[in-house]
């Protein structure tokens, strides 16, 4: 059943332009981080972490909290548009099914922009002349650790979407959210807060930084919210008049 | 007109529009605000904020600008009502109501946070009193950026009903904007973009900062101000409405 939903959600988003921005919006930090990298090489002097920092810590904090709270913005709206939602919750399938085949359509994307941030990272380093070799296990683990932060936000953001059916509010909420994982890593609370998960686990320069050790608990934590909010929502779409 | 905007009023009531923008601008003046203003901060307190409110205002205005501009066109977009608008009234006409209510939106909140920075410098008895001059050049310099990123978000809104399509060319502007505000080194880069403009237009600078002494001998500057580009802003601006307000009165809603 879950495969046939995903293939309904991939129908509803074909010939749909929102995948360009996740391609785009990583190149900028690429490019523009490289430079300010040049720039401040003597300043910078950590090599490929240096550049790590430079690529990510907007991205992080501001710019794909927004694109995530974006995209599940826009795959809710497709159900709250033409009253779709009564066809949807009408048909024979599961409510959780349904949650989780578009979190599963998100988390997909997160994962995409997860891995071409590492692409771009690999080459702006040869690009820009780094001599050592890239961390490349280091990257591994900070890409899927962002992308399992970022799945904790689009479950919380596609929930505030299931509720409010303007389109620029749940936005809104992401871009407060991308702001408070900010202050609270720099409160020492990030590897709790659900807005902070994935700049926590990308390492982008908070001031809370993550050890080998602690990785499995990070995934805990991740997973327990996932699974929270996913059981909330569906007791929302079960119960609720949306 | 008047009554356009009248309509814009009352469509827009209880969505809280007016709040959304206040929080934003709440949020901005948290984080531009926030720390400590002792010592070196206290004694150039108003110059620091000249110095680094800009890059704050480069992250909310435009983020603010877009929630708003799509709020208000997405209300026409989601319930099919542009047909019933254009047979009521000249399409131009509808485009100019929505901006002129939007603008002032978030020109309020400009103001509002401009007075905000004024009081809490005042309020942590920062030396001297405020330089009104520079200040009020600090307020049009927030303003005329403001307008010409909310005209290209405005006209994104309201001709594409896919409002991912707005937030998506603002984000990635906004970005744009943000990052060539930290590479001084090539200062045609914020000049390429609308959103890079609060950093063209930025006219304090820090000098004489280190790694080793810190703020011991540093010290801020009023540097020249770019009036050949604040023109050619001024220009865009002017020219992306008339091209904007063109393509949707062609347009087919």
């Amino acid at each position: 059943m879950l495969l046939r939903l995903l293939k309904s959600e991939r129908m509803k988003l074909k010939r749909s332009p929102v995948w360009i921005a996740f391609l785009i919006m990583p190149i900028i930090p690429a490019l523009l981080g490289s430079l300010n990298y040049m720039g401040n090489s003597e300043i910078l002097t950590s090599e490929w972490y240096s550049l790590w920092t430079q690529h990510t810590l907007f991205t992080c904090y501001f710019f794909l909290p927004i694109m995530i709270g974006v995209y599940c913005s826009y795959i809710m709206r497709i159900e709250h548009n033409n009253n779709n939602w009564n066809k949807i919750l009408t048909t024979p399938v599961s409510k959780p099914m349904i949650f989780i085949s578009k979190l599963i359509t998100v988390s997909r994307m997160i994962l995409i922009s997860e891995i071409w941030i590492a692409i771009l990272f690999l080459i702006s380093g040869y690009a820009v002349g780094i001599s050592s070799a890239p961390p490349y296990q280091s990257v591994i683990i900070w890409c899927l650790l962002g992308a399992l932060g970022g799945i904790v936000m689009a479950s919380i953001q596609l929930f505030f979407s299931i509720y409010i059916k303007s389109f620029a509010l749940p936005v809104g909420i992401a871009f407060a959210g991308g702001l408070s994982g900010l202050v609270f890593l720099a409160k020492g609370f990030g590897h709790v807060w659900p807005y902070s998960l994935m700049a926590y686990g990308m390492n982008s320069n908070s001031p809370q930084q993550m050890i080998s050790s602690e990785y499995a608990q990070f995934a805990v934590i991740c997973v327990a919210y996932i699974l929270i909010v996913t059981i909330i929502s569906s007791i929302v779409l079960s119960k609720k008049d949306i | 007109m008047i009554k356009l905007l009248k309509c814009e009023f009352m469509k827009t009531r209880r969505k809280y529009i007016f709040l959304t923008a206040i929080i934003i601008t709440a949020a901005g003046l948290i984080w531009g605000l926030h720390g400590e203003y002792s010592g070196f901060f206290q004694k150039n307190g108003w110059m620091v904020f000249l110095y680094q409110l800009p890059l704050i205002n480069a992250i909310f205005m435009p983020i603010m600008s877009i929630i708003i501009s799509s709020r208000l066109a997405d209300i026409e977009h989601k319930g099919i009502m542009f047909k019933q608008l254009a047979a009521i009234s000249e399409k131009g006409r509808i485009f100019d109501a929505k901006f002129i209510y939007g603008i002032s939106i978030v020109l309020l909140c400009c103001l509002l946070n401009w007075i905000t920075v004024i009081i809490f410098g005042y309020v942590n008895d920062f030396a001297g009193d405020v330089p009104i001059k520079l200040y009020l050049l600090f307020l049009l310099f927030t303003i005329i950026p403001t307008i010409a990123v909310y005209i290209f978000q405005h006209t994104i809104a309201m001709l594409f009903k896919n409002q991912a399509v707005t937030f998506f060319s603002g984000i990635i502007g906004t970005f744009l904007g943000l990052f060539s505000m930290f590479l001084p080194q090539i200062p045609l880069m914020r000049k390429l973009f609308i959103w890079g403009y609060y950093g063209v237009l930025q006219f304090v600078g820090l000098f004489g900062w280190t790694k080793e002494m810190r703020y011991d001998s540093a010290y801020f500057e009023v540097m020249n101000i770019d009036w050949t580009f604040f023109t050619v802003l001024l220009i865009i601006s002017i020219a992306m409405y008339i091209i904007g307000r063109y393509l949707f009165s062609r347009k087919e809603v």
